[in-house]
């Protein structure tokens, strides 16, 4: 059929309707802005009442936006998100894991066991953590999660973990949650599919909170959810973004994945419930972790940690952030429990991944290539490197120490670390070595000497085990130390400081020491390092002849302890750098004074012990190789304070400071040196009011602009033009800052409230945390602030309960979490109390009742109360069914306002709900009153008048129980 | 775990930490050396104080107040403390001190409001005591982080120049001398006499002189010079103690830094017992004490 053209609408151009449609076009615009004017009475105030409450409204919903604002403490390179997926079994856990390893890695993992870390994105990693339905793990889990997916079978519909966890989240502090739907593919009807998402949509919202993301995963293709909605899931997990919680951010964690047993393998043999020393690996999250701090791991207990120290990273962000997506060598996949991480060094061996996924063990060689090391080696060479690795974690300080680092000078570093030690000792106790002098160094250096040749006799005796040529060749070398060890001595006593040699000659001493006591012990049992004293011994006298070889070399050792002892500017702390600058500069004007002053500071700064040591303990080697060649006639100086802190051990206890250097303030030059302190004085060139008044000029007046650049032209010369200009430069920069400066605080701050005010701060505050370490080593850095969260940290810890180490199952999360300075200590805490309105049973004093309360899992017994009107703590038999109390428990100090929940018991699953109560920590206060009404049972013995006297037997007779 | 110190020497200062740490310290040998073995009873009176406030006459309120003022803000419930005992004496920082110079650097640290204030009621000298001062802090959650690494210009210099049982111009001819010599730096100096009569006026009879200088970035550097106590030593003219009153305090400008030599040990503690933050602060050379 032909398409019939249709008549065009044709415009008026003229008549009245165009007259009209004109003259509504030109009061157009204007109609819509005189609204108001138009028709005064729709916008009038028709009720002040209610005027008042829409803009009480309207101000509620601004606020209500508002979050307090932290300071942005997230490192540069924050740890991993920590993806917890939980849900009841059968629901597709693993399934979900798997496919998101397989969306982001492009990698297969078939046997999901421990933390999973993938790199999700430029800027993102995932830690993907699958929690089997057991109310510990779900507990522990929820304290670290960041991220939880909670996978909900559909096709059953909600189930009790699901609410026991959120129940256990909610009082951990809420991480993000994101449900999913799984199993719908289960639904065959299209309208009993959508009606169930609904209601479980809007149950989860209930739940969790209005809008809560829901995530359908529609069914299955080949054993893996499609992939369209697992990439959809990933994006969203790759966007979310988190606020940091209030425990979280205060206490340092790790969540590990990776254990190692460090234990000696022959103390096992012996004693097969021996404790373990054991190396846990893992991201540090949460704030910064201190070293030598107390940990707690849910379900061992407290621990404090041996050594902390930080490794390269296994599964790094890629280096060079780049506009296109991640290439396939950037997507890395780092899962040591389960088997997976390529190749891995470290300090207690290497591990290559093999295609079979099992882990193989190299141990590592630590010793030089000798003859007699390669015997030893050919003997039993597994135990020689364990021991000796060993022996590297118990004495380092620092993560730095590579094995190469100990075969070239391991007693440097060892020598260097007891240096720390004493070093912080000191710090600690005002005088603790008075008594060395020359005469005891001596003589320990001969009972050293004897010391060790009764080593060398038992050594004889007890090395039967090993081959005859062994010790053979092992013999040898101590004979040629102990010739060695008289050189020694001039090296150190080169260095003419008798602080020096007392040091060295003690960390000698100390060594002579551990090695007679084990002697004493003669239990081969008990012994630190391997099954054999004679291989023990052979080890140290190795490690000393190489020292001993070091110190005929030259006396590098001498002088890089040394420097240690240097308390140069440069090492002190940046304050008093800072000081130091800042006097001179004052000074400067005045050549000679400044001169003199600064010779006094430097002579202050001698006598004044290194702040930065005493504070943060170790330096870090690298500083002091930089400072290697100061003069040595400061350490005389040094230990001047050491030798008058005894004499100062009982001075008077007065903050008040008489200065010594007196300056006569009659002259007038001494004058004139303080003069540029007061406003009088002279300015610096920035801050001068003239200079200021003039460049306001500049600014202001055009035609002063021409005079200044003449003023200038003339007073500089030829030659240093080019300075000139870069010094005008960077002036004109200065003012333009400071002319943005005040435009920005004209215009901005007009409408700035307390909030914008606040949230400027914290930007501030964030940005000079950010700065103030930016460059400074990772070595230096982690002396300074702890390690810091992002650091994939190993962290070793001294006796463990050996049942850790044997029924260890990575799929059981292994949470380290930090404690605060007296969370170590037990005491008596008072909190409020609410028995879970879905608990079928209310609780009884006095039952029992397990706790989960910051990083712990306790058993305590409550005891219940509630505050009656006139202030007093009434005891409660039961808890009420639908109302606060009060508790009081004897359990680890937790800070106030730290929420906890109750279970009656961990083991099984029971068909209710598991979770007994939840409450928060009120007070930790030693001395709390609960008060209980008894009845005493009595008989009157008298009357008088209108009073009878009655009398009450004991209190076992007349009712009452304690 | 208990941390072991020998001596009696930061006394204070360990007693004071370790209640912050809740960590016990055991300190042995106390004077094992001197004829008086042992606590002194200002120790003992020390030990007191953490629990509870009568301090004794042989160290001044000052000694008692510096711990206070470590503590005050991370107790429980907010401070009030009335403390009786000695207002000035030549050893240890003065009231008058501590409250010119810590509770500005308190304000610093974020510890303000209506209930931070030293208030001197009755000022009492050394050797008899009988002065008042009345404590007051606020708790705190947390501390601010601070960035004191301008000192500033000095700005104005103020004083207090206190005279009780003696005659009151003895204050005046103590604001003269010391105006002399500061004069010649800036005008604008005021010094308060401050002449206390009666019930307020202790037992002994003493004067002296505490002066601030106070820079346009807030810092106050602090001096003072007590008269030598009645019965001990050689009496001191005002002239002198003015003079040399005006000589410390030049001395503590020279010295620089944005805290005064007294309190570098409470900013440190409270820059340390902050948040995480980092804070800066610039100390002019440490005294022993810190």
């Amino acid at each position: 059929m032909e398409k019939k053209e249709q008549k065009r609408h044709q415009h008026k151009h003229s008549g009245p309707k165009a007259q009209k449609k004109n003259r509504k076009k030109e009061q157009g615009t204007e109609q819509v802005q005189d609204e108001r004017k138009r028709n005064p009475r729709a916008f009038s105030v028709q009720s002040a009442v209610r005027m008042a409450k829409t803009f009480h409204r309207t101000q509620d919903i601004k606020t209500k936006k508002h979050h307090i604002p932290l300071v942005d403490r997230t490192p540069l390179e924050p740890p991993p998100v920590v993806v917890v997926v939980i849900g009841p079994p059968k629901v597709g856990k693993s399934t979900l894991i798997r496919c998101l390893i397989k969306n982001y890695t492009r990698q297969k993992l078939s046997d999901i066991c421990g933390p999973v870390t993938i790199v999700s994105g430029k800027k993102r990693r995932l830690t993907l953590i699958e929690c089997n339905n057991d109310i510990n793990s779900m507990i522990d889990l929820a304290k670290v999660a960041d991220l939880v997916l909670m996978l909900i079978d559909a096709s059953f519909g909600f189930e009790m973990e699901t609410f026991e966890f959120l129940n256990i989240c909610q009082v951990h502090g809420f991480p993000r949650v994101m449900g999913v739907l799984t199993h719908l593919d289960t639904f065959k009807n299209n309208k009993t599919l959508s009606k169930t998402k609904k209601r479980l949509k809007h149950r989860f919202w209930t739940e969790v909170y209005q809008g809560a993301k829901l995530f359908y995963l529609s069914g299955m293709v080949y054993g893996e959810y499609q992939t369209q909605e697992v990439k959809n899931l990933g994006r969203f997990i790759s966007v979310m973004k988190f606020r940091p919680l209030v425990w979280r951010t205060s206490h340092p964690y790790v969540v590990a994945d990776r254990m190692e047993d460090l234990t000696d393998p022959e103390a096992i043999r012996l004693n097969p419930k021996c404790d373990r020393t054991v190396s846990l690996y893992g991201y540090l999250r949460g704030t910064f972790l201190k070293n030598k701090c107390q940990v707690h791991i849910p379900g061992v207990g407290d621990f404090s940690v041996a050594d902390v120290s930080f490794l390269p990273d296994p599964c790094p962000l890629p280096e060079v952030i780049k506009k296109r997506a991640l290439n396939v060598k950037e997507r890395l996949l780092y899962a040591p429990l389960a088997g997976v991480g390529g190749l891995v060094y470290d300090k207690d061996a290497v591990y290559i991944d093999m295609p079979s996924g099992h882990k193989c063990l190299f141990q590592e060689e630590v010793r030089p290539t000798t003859e007699l090391v390669q015997s030893l080696i050919g003997t039993q060479a597994t135990l020689d490197a364990k021991m000796a690795a060993s022996k590297v974690s118990l004495f380092t300080g620092t993560a730095a120490l590579t094995p190469e680092e100990v075969k070239q000078n391991p007693m440097e570093s060892r020598e260097w670390d007891e240096n720390a030690q004493r070093e912080r000792r000191r710090a600690v106790f005002a005088d603790e070595d008075e008594k060395d002098d020359d005469e005891e160094e001596e003589s320990d250096e001969e009972e050293e000497e004897e010391e060790e040749d009764e080593e060398d006799e038992d050594e004889e005796g007890l090395t039967k085990k090993v081959d005859e040529k062994a010790v053979e060749t092992a013999a040898p070398p101590v004979k040629k130390q102990k010739i060695e060890e008289p050189m020694e001595m001039p090296a150190f006593a080169d260095s003419d400081d008798e602080l020096e040699k007392s040091e060295g000659e003690e960390s000698e001493e100390e060594e002579g020491d551990e090695e007679n006591e084990e002697m004493e012990e003669g239990e081969p049992a008990k012994r630190r390092s391997g099954p054999d004293s004679g291989l023990c011994s052979e080890e140290d006298d190795e490690d000393e002849e190489e020292d001993s070889d070091m110190d005929e070399d030259g006396d590098g050792i001498v002088k890089s302890k040394m420097s240690f002892k240097h308390p140069e500017e440069e090492k002190i702390d940046t304050e008093d750098a800072e000081m130091a600058y800042e006097t001179a500069g004052a000074l400067r004007w005045k050549e000679d004074l400044a001169q003199k002053a600064s010779e006094a500071y430097l002579r202050h700064q001698l006598a004044a012990p290194n702040l930065r040591k005493l504070v943060y303990g170790t330096v870090a080697e690298e500083e002091e190789d930089s400072n290697d060649e100061e003069e040595l006639g400061g350490l005389f100086k040094v230990s001047r304070p050491e030798r008058s802190k005894k004499v100062r051990a009982d001075a008077m206890d007065c903050s008040r400071f008489h200065p010594d250097s007196s300056h006569d303030w009659d002259q007038e030059e001494v004058r004139s040196s303080i003069r540029d302190c007061f406003v009088t004085g002279k300015w610096e060139e920035d801050k001068d009011a003239a200079t200021l008044l003039k460049e306001n000029d500049e600014l202001y007046g055009d035609f002063e602009d021409l005079e200044t650049g003449e003023v200038h032209k003339a007073k500089t010369g030829n030659k240093d033009k080019h300075y000139h200009v870069i010094f005008q430069k960077n002036k004109r920069l200065e003012k333009k800052r400071r002319l943005k400066e005040r435009f920005d605080a004209q215009y901005d701050d007009g409408d700035a409230t307390y909030f914008d005010d606040l949230k400027d701060e914290m930007q501030k505050q964030a940005e000079l945390n950010r700065q103030e370490f930016e460059d400074v080593d990772d070595e230096v850095r982690v002396q300074y602030e702890g390690f810091r969260p992002g650091m994939y940290v190993r962290v070793e810890i001294p006796a463990l309960p050996c049942e850790f180490v044997t029924n260890f199952d990575p799929h059981y999360p292994i949470v380290l979490g930090g404690l605060g300075p007296s969370e170590g200590n037990v005491g008596y805490l008072q909190m409020r109390l609410k028995k879970h309105r879905w608990h079928s049973r209310i609780l009884k004093t006095r039952d029992p009742l397990i706790l989960s309360l910051g990083w712990r899992r306790f058993q305590t017994i409550p005891l219940y109360y509630i505050e009656d009107h006139n202030g007093r703590h009434r005891l409660l038999k039961y808890t009420p069914e639908h109302m606060h109390c009060g508790a009081t428990i004897w359990g680890p100090i937790t800070p106030q306002g730290t929420g906890f929940l109750a279970v009656q018991t961990v083991g099984g699953i029971k068909a209710n709900f598991r979770i007994a109560a939840t409450g928060v920590v009120l007070d930790l206060d030693k001395s709390v009153t609960i008060v209980k009404k008894l009845k005493l049972i009595g008989y009157p013995y008298k009357i008088f008048k209108n009073t009878c006297f009655i009398q009450v037997g004991s209190p076992a007779e007349s009712g009452v129980s304690p | 775990k208990i941390l072991t110190f020998e001596g009696c020497s930061c006394f204070r200062q360990r007693l004071v930490l370790s209640t912050l740490s809740v960590k016990r310290v055991k300190i042995p040998n106390i004077r094992s050396k001197d004829d008086n073995l042992g606590l002194r009873d200002f120790e003992v009176s020390f030990i007191r104080l953490l629990d509870k406030h009568e301090c004794n006459v042989q160290r001044s309120i000052g000694y008692y107040l510096e711990a206070l003022l470590m503590l005050a803000p991370f107790v429980k419930t907010p401070l009030r403390a009335a403390l009786k005992g000695v207002t000035n004496d030549p050893t240890d920082p003065s009231v008058d001190l501590l409250k010119v110079t810590a509770i500005p650097l308190m304000k610093k640290f974020g510890i303000d409001g209506d209930g931070l204030e030293i208030k001197v009621l009755k000022r009492g000298m050394a050797p008899a005591g009988g002065g008042e001062v009345l404590f007051t802090c606020p708790v705190r959650r947390s501390m601010k982080p601070v960035q004191l690494t301008e000192p500033g210009k000095i700005k104005r210099i103020r004083g207090t120049a206190f005279s009780v049982r003696v005659s009151p111009q003895m204050a005046n001819r103590i604001v003269d001398s010391a105006r002399s010599i500061l004069n010649k730096f800036i005008p604008d100096i005021y010094i308060y006499t401050d002449h206390m009569k009666g019930a307020s006026s202790g037992k002994s009879p003493g004067f002296g002189l505490t002066l601030v200088a106070e820079t346009v970035n807030g810092t106050f550097l602090g001096a003072e010079v007590m008269s030598t106590p009645q019965g001990q030593g050689d009496p001191v003219l005002p002239e002198d103690l003015g003079r040399n009153c005006a000589k410390l305090l030049l001395e503590e400008i020279y010295r620089g830094g944005c805290v005064d030599s007294t309190n570098q040990s409470l900013a440190l503690l409270y820059m340390t017992l902050g948040q995480q933050d980092v804070s800066k602060s610039l100390l002019g050379p440490l005294s022993p004490y810190t």
